[in-house]
């Protein structure tokens, strides 16, 4: 599982690479601290190349979200596979997310 | 056909887990979105058994027997912790928005969306939990 934060377009663009299981979760909540440090820009998490995500992804994304909410910017979810699409619906993660 | 794993309580043992269920499941010819599922659902349930089944600090078996049979995948797990039901907790509320989603609650929820059947019981000093699932023909890949 690999973890890469970038700014483009003054956003903060989160890239998750592989599996987001309770294994790799403690590594990815290290990885994702500089997107719960910025003042209100808009967090994009890349999902193109996650292959798998349990409750412990699902958790560190509600994280971000509820982090990000409370300064006032948005978290854009883009690139979900339909196995990761079928957990958010599940979960009513969908509801919660917005998608690009 | 029979398969087994046996785990310690330690969560960075899970992509054995994982390993395991796409054994299994490759074995009785199951598809791979049905396989994911499982997958999601195992995690959840064995990662519930390695949190609260053994006291903090100790050491404890996680062990996972599965068998398919008459169309239906049956997983035990058990463990010799201390008595744990985890068919007790409560549904979490999908409603409710960002700022008021508690951060945990979805493991057995998910196990009891994917999987037809959760049985919890307590026999001779183990926690027994029995998972099954219903495979339809058009979720295996001949």
């Amino acid at each position: 599982m690999n973890t890469t934060i970038k700014e483009q377009n003054g956003e903060m663009v989160a890239l998750f690479e592989g599996r987001l299981d309770t294994a790799a979760a403690p590594q990815a909540e290290k990885d994702i601290q500089p997107l719960l440090a910025t003042s209100g820009q808009n967090i994009v998490l890349d999902c193109n190349a996650l292959e798998y995500i349990s409750s412990s992804g699902l958790r560190l994304f509600l994280t971000v979200l509820k982090c990000a909410k409370a300064k006032g910017g948005h978290v854009f979810i883009t690139g979900m596979n339909n196995d990761i699409r079928n957990v958010f619906a599940m979960t009513g993660f969908t509801n919660l997310f917005e998608f690009r | 056909m029979k398969h087994h794993l046996t785990l310690h309580n330690d969560v960075q043992e899970v992509p054995q887990l994982a390993s395991f269920i796409d054994e299994v499941a490759e074995a009785c010819g199951i598809d791979m979105a049905t396989t994911m599922s499982l997958n999601l659902a195992m995690e959840e349930a064995v990662v519930n058994v390695m949190s609260y089944a053994y006291p903090a600090g100790t050491v404890g078996n996680v062990d996972i027997d599965a068998e398919f049979a008459d169309g239906q995948l049956t997983f035990v797990l058990s463990d010799s912790g201390t008595p744990f039901d985890p068919t007790q907790a409560g549904t979490p509320d999908l409603t409710l928005d960002a700022e008021e989603r508690p951060i945990g609650g979805l493991g057995i929820f998910l196990v009891r969306q994917i999987m037809d059947t959760i049985v919890y019981r307590r026999s001779d000093g183990k926690n027994i939990l029995t998972l099954t699932k219903n495979i339809q023909p058009s979720n295996q890949t001949i």
